[in-house]
């Protein structure tokens, strides 16, 4: 499956309500030009998106979280992967596009032998699943995202060569990111804090 | 940490109306952490790291919710680059509430060498990070140093560190 397919039918599929939550390079540029205006905090650092995205789906319990990780950032700290397991907040669904490499470094490799969906089994996730083709991906992202569970996918993706949409965040501070986060997160019905 | 400053820390987060109180269980906060967990108005969660503790944390907190970390000075320094990237890079007001191993009274069973390491290092690593804190070492000035602590935080876009020590944790 190419990355950026996966990409544009995850933005297709999911709403204006919805909460997203991305790692870091290629998956923040494409989001970021795929998610327009929609409430999204782009461009965690290694390791650190999933375990940040299940604080946002503690915050709000009713609405919809997506974690759109990478494999790098999440091998980095698997151990997010029990907690995730523990917590399993029934409105989280984790996308991880695997592309067994780091970012655009071509041959730097992820993990050559390690079956991501299988660490997150063994975490404890119950629902998890590996998919290949764009039939199976599309059938499990839609069922994940309109399942009152937590469920973690592993998209495996090949690299684009060239991302055919990159979005301005990386020319945006992260604190105008931020802060364009919070803005939008305030004017949901649900928000949990002071307005 | 005996009952009482569990007991006081407990009111404190409750006048804050924190109620997600993020842990990874450690032996001077025990009590605490135990307190809280049979305590219904908390949701508590443990982390399997330190790293993930700050950034589910702050992940509440941006959101709206009022959360805690507790944890102790080693687990904050391995949570030290995601607290970097909440605090210095995003300004995110993430509250912590930390042993602090290697201070006077220490007498837990650790070796001294060991815990001297994080008291060398544990205050000038927020200090690098130009993360305000606070050493708590009273019982008389527990809640009021939390209630101050949390408002600065929330209000500051920052995180903010209690160091308890002294008769607040020994």
């Amino acid at each position: 499956m190419k990355h950026s397919a996966c990409m544009k039918l995850l933005s297709d599929l999911i709403d204006g309500e919805t909460l997203t939550i991305t790692n870091l390079t290629t998956n923040a540029r494409m989001w970021s030009a795929l998610h327009g205006e929609r409430p999204s905090f782009y461009g965690l650092n290694m390791g650190l998106c999933l375990p940040f995205a299940v604080g946002v789906a503690l915050a709000f319990p009713k609405r919809r979280v997506v974690a759109i990780d990478g494999d790098g950032s999440l091998i980095i700290e698997t151990s997010s992967l029990i907690t995730a397991a523990d917590v399993r907040p029934a409105n989280l669904t984790a996308v991880v596009f695997d592309n067994g490499v780091y970012a655009g470094m071509g041959e730097t490799a992820t993990a050559r032998r390690t079956d991501l969906a299988k660490m997150a089994e063994g975490a404890g996730i119950a629902h998890t699943a590996t998919l290949r083709t764009m039939e199976e991906y599309e059938k499990a992202l839609r069922a994940a995202l309109a399942a009152q569970e937590f469920r973690f996918l592993v998209a495996k993706v090949e690299r684009d060569d060239t991302l055919p949409f990159t979005g301005s965040y990386i020319k945006r501070s992260e604190r105008g990111m931020k802060e364009s986060f919070v803005d939008a997160l305030k004017r949901l019905p649900d928000y949990p804090g002071e307005r | 940490m005996d009952a009482e400053p569990a007991r006081l820390i407990i009111e404190a987060l409750k006048e804050e109306k924190i109620d997600l109180y993020v842990t990874l269980p450690e032996e001077p906060t025990v009590s605490l952490t135990q307190a809280v967990q049979a305590d219904p108005y908390f949701q508590c969660v443990t982390v399997a790291s330190e790293d993930g503790g700050v950034a589910l944390t702050a992940g509440a907190a941006i959101a709206g919710r009022r959360a805690v970390f507790v944890t102790g000075i080693a687990g904050l320094l391995k949570g030290g680059l995601a607290l970097m990237h909440m605090g210095p890079q995003y300004g995110i007001p993430v509250f912590i509430l930390a042993s602090y191993r290697g201070d006077f009274g220490d007498r837990s069973g650790i070796s001294g060498s060991k815990l001297q390491v994080f008291r060398q290092v544990g205050e000038p690593f927020l200090q690098a990070l130009r993360i305000p804190y606070q050493i708590v070492g009273e019982r008389r000035t527990l809640k009021r140093t939390i209630r101050d602590a949390h408002f600065m935080c929330r209000t500051s876009d920052m995180p903010a560190v209690l160091l308890l020590t002294g008769e607040v944790l020994w």
